[in-house]
């Protein structure tokens, strides 16, 4: 039955690729004409970025999806070949009296000196480039989409150098939607607009990986957006820290990493200590919004159900004991795990999972492959809308909860992974808008492997094992996470001194210097981070 | 002396209140606020969302409405929270108060007296190998930057011979007060160095005016012994522009010196400062600023005070 569906959908989509890559400027923006946007590509020696500016520590982009399953065979990967750039500009009838404008938000050396090779590359085929860097409302200045599709730019910039981070495929395209306000630079088309839509409610795997292939042979063939090159992450431990065989993973969100089996060598007094960086500055940041990035999002949350190490798959239920899905995909049961507890020893509830599903709805700044879930709940237009005072999807009964779906949506169960309730009692009076704001964030009540033992924002934050952890009690003693932003500049600095135990990073120079440490190990990882050049192909 | 005083405190509070509209304003007029710096520019969140946050958070109303606000609120004492994330100022003040004035009241005691006496030694040895010394001691001091000088100090004391940690503040392991004793030293002798190079230059300058006076030749011309008109005539007479400059330093201790907080994972205002004006988040940088105006009035106003006191030319008031 499977195979038939996946069979159906890609003979479905095969038309989807007839309208491609028109020749003619589409309006007075010589981007528009796609010849001008395969040219650059063609420019672009992204070998040489990788090798020159990254070190190596990176891998060229074809198509916006990493490498790996998702990785269409029909890609062009615009190999570097001036030659061919000219003569296609040569077609379009460029005007090389033109120069672009390129904008970065990246305040790094690195990226400075990314725009000026990419500046010499094009000039050496006849294409003139400014750059300068984004400050102060980055999202506004990038977003590039006029009330009217058809209108005229809202932007001055012409290229835009930016990175996604995907949780999820479809996190890739979705914003190429019409009318979707992004970065993308692109008007949008009706085809597209079907093959987004349809890779968001398909919820067999495997169709829906054919139709992300579809969108990413669309986008390519276009040269809608240029993909440049795939980030690596790497985990970095030091040889004090054991495993114990559990995986590694896309450590920037939530996964089985049984970090309560982990150990590490005990110091002088016996205790096994383990040292992380990624703590708050100020306050906790709440969980629901860069789900598995801070040190507090990794060690105080347990989550609805669990998730494969790089999110393609559930492996069962965490705080959910048994969970299904129904036939049609619209209805969600997961039942509670008996005993589970707060960290301040109360029961977590199927009231608490209730009532933060809906405090949820309305929080600002929720992640936004869970947005798209939650907001697909039925009853829940009409909550967000003033017209219902609850939201009549979400039921309980026991420890059991029942979600209802207003359509079929591809990465609900996805969500539930990276996703889980909050103490309710705590936000008693809270306005859901202001929920990072409520006093709780300043010595959160979780309901993870380790609860909080001391805050000292700005210099650390300690953590010690929750023994009712329905799990077990995590092996580790303690954890002491120091005080860093995101690509914590001190990360190096505190290996070297044998204050890091296990960190991530994606900063090139990091990388170099941890390599060089003998007691450090680097596990690369292939994570959904590409970044890309957006092309603005508004009317100019 | 007293209408002067009493003038000049009046004088300050329309002259706080002025600073800090144009303050506020100038951080207004940038583009963004608080809650686009929330964002992650790479996701695009529900802008009907957003525009209730902004309303639970007060950014709808005017800009002169959001300052009448904050302002009164000063006024009663009340600095309100971060736009971020709900903390009150006034407890983020006194958490982030101690490790600035630990690190500045070190830095500026030391600078000033080292600063003053090595000052003084290179006026009194002109021209000899001393005075070479320092003078190039002085130059390298006010010209490599901090950051150089912080970054080195790690590389040798921290990593290399491991006396002293590598940075931070506290650490879980630290019972009492006195156990980040040598946490302190590093930064804080950073913090010095350029500083004192400051001060001294600044001394010898005063030093060698002062010297070169007609009451000074009168003195030695009085058969005064040497070191009592050094000393006593010159140095007292060359210790007013020094203590201006060390007087005008004296905000460091509310604002903090923001690089080497950050080379040292310091967590004091300095690095609160330049982390709340990057989240746009006013009323943290509006406190800090205040604070910082207020200082240096006062300071202004002492060193007037100083000033006259040592120096009998000098008339307050006229």
């Amino acid at each position: 039955m499977k195979m038939l569906k996946t069979a159906a959908v890609a003979l479905l989509l095969q038309g989807s690729m007839g309208g491609l890559a028109q020749a003619e400027a589409l309006n007075g923006n010589p981007l528009s004409n796609v010849l001008v946007r395969q040219a650059i590509a063609h420019a672009i020696d992204r070998q040489l970025i990788v090798d020159a500016i990254f070190g190596g520590y990176a891998v060229t982009a074809s198509g916006l999806l990493p490498n790996g399953p998702f990785k269409s065979p029909d890609l062009d990967d615009y190999s570097y070949d001036p030659e061919r750039a000219r003569e296609l500009l040569a077609e379009a009838g460029w005007d090389s009296s033109r120069t672009l404008e390129v904008v970065y938000y990246y305040d790094d050396q690195i990226t400075a000196d990314l725009m000026a090779v990419l500046q010499a590359q094009l000039a050496d085929v006849g294409i003139n480039i400014t750059y300068r860097l984004l400050v102060g409302d980055v999202a506004a200045s990038l977003n590039s989409i006029p009330d009217d599709p058809a209108g005229m730019s809202v932007v001055t910039w012409d290229l835009a150098y930016g990175a996604r981070a995907a949780m999820v495929m479809q996190e890739y395209f979705n914003d190429y939607g019409t009318g979707k306000a992004s970065a993308d630079g692109f008007p949008g088309s009706a085809e597209l607009d079907a093959l987004i839509a349809a890779s968001n409610t398909e919820t067999d795997p495997e169709a829906a990986k054919l139709i992300l292939m579809q969108i990413d042979d669309y986008i390519d063939a276009n040269m809608i957006t240029l993909p440049l090159y795939y980030q690596q992450m790497y985990t970095v431990e030091s040889n004090r820290l054991d495993r114990n065989g559990e995986p590694n993973g896309n450590e920037q969100f939530n996964y089985d990493w049984n970090v309560h089996n982990w150990t590490v060598s005990p110091d002088a007094d016996g205790n096994q200590v383990l040292y992380t960086n990624g703590a708050p500055v100020d306050y906790f940041e709440q969980p629901w919004v860069n789900l598995g990035l801070w040190a507090g999002n990794k060690f105080l949350w347990a989550h609805m159900l669990g998730a494969t190490p790089f999110l393609d798959g559930v492996t069962g239920g965490d705080l959910a004991e048994t969970y299904e899905m129904s036939e049609d995909s619209l209805t969600l049961t997961m039942t509670l795990r008996d005993g589970i507890m707060w960290h301040d020893g109360t029961p977590i509830t199927a009231d608490d999972v209730t009532q933060s599903l809906v405090f949820a709805l309305k929080t600002p700044n929720l992640h936004g492959v869970v947005a798209s879930a939650f907001n697909n709940i039925a009853g829940a237009a009409e909550y967000l809308a003033g017209t219902a005072d609850g939201v009549s999807g979400i039921s309980s009964e026991g420890n059991t909860i029942t979600i209802r779906f207003a359509a079929p949506n591809a990465n609900t169960l996805i969500a539930f992974t990276q996703w889980g309730p909050l103490p309710m009692t705590y936000f008693e009076g809270v306005d859901p808008a202001l929920i990072q704001q409520a006093p709780f964030w300043q010595n959160p009540i979780g309901s993870g492997p380790f609860m909080v033992e001391e805050a000292n924002f700005g210099d650390f934050v300690s953590f010690v094992p929750f023994a009712d952890y329905w799990e077990g009690a995590p092996q580790i003693d303690q954890v002491v996470a120091w005080a860093s932003a995101d690509g914590d500049v001190n990360m190096v600095r505190n290996a070297i001194a044998n204050r890091i135990d296990f960190a991530i990073t994606k900063v090139v120079s990091d990388i170099e210097a941890i390599e060089a440490l003998d007691f450090m190990r680097l596990v690369p990882m292939d994570v959904p981070y590409t970044r890309m050049m957006w092309i603005n192909q508004y009317d100019k | 002396m007293l209408t002067f005083i009493v003038r000049r405190l009046l004088i300050m509070v329309p002259m706080a209140i002025g600073i800090s509209f144009v303050i506020y304003l100038a951080l207004d007029l940038s583009p963004g606020d608080a809650v686009t710096r929330m964002l992650n520019p790479e996701r695009t969140p529900d802008p009907a969302r957003l525009e209730e946050m902004r309303r639970a958070l007060g950014l709808d109303a005017p800009m002169p409405v959001r300052y009448w606000i904050w302002l009164t609120g000063v006024v009663r004492g009340d600095f309100g929270n971060t736009l971020t994330g709900g903390v009150p100022i006034s407890r983020l003040l006194l958490d982030r108060l101690p490790a600035t004035l630990e690190l500045s009241v070190v830095a500026l005691f030391l600078s000033s007296i080292v600063g003053v006496i090595l000052g003084t030694i290179s006026a009194l040895r002109r021209g000899t190998a001393t005075d070479s010394i320092l003078t190039v001691g002085g130059m390298i001091g006010v010209s490599i930057p901090e950051f150089f000088f912080g970054l080195v100090a790690i590389v040798v004391f921290a990593l290399h011979l491991q006396w002293l940690p590598v940075g931070g503040r506290l650490l879980p392991t630290y019972d009492s007060y006195w156990d980040h004793l040598p946490n302190i030293i590093m930064p804080a002798l950073v913090l010095s160095i350029m500083m004192t190079a400051g001060v001294m230059r600044y001394a010898r300058t005063a030093m060698l005016d002062a010297l070169s006076r007609e009451f000074i030749k009168t003195a030695r011309a009085k058969g005064l012994p040497e070191w009592r008109v050094n000393l006593l005539h010159g140095f007292r007479s060359a210790l007013t522009p020094v203590i201006v400059l060390i007087g005008f330093r004296l905000p460091i201790l509310i604002g903090g010196s923001v690089i080497v907080e950050e080379v040292f994972q310091w967590p004091g205002l300095g690095s609160l400062f330049v982390q709340s004006v990057r989240n746009k988040d006013l009323p943290v940088v509006m406190t800090i600023a205040l604070l910082t105006v207020i200082l240096v009035l006062v300071v202004s106003l002492i060193i007037d005070i100083l000033t006259a006191l040592i120096d009998p030319r000098v008339r307050l008031g006229t």
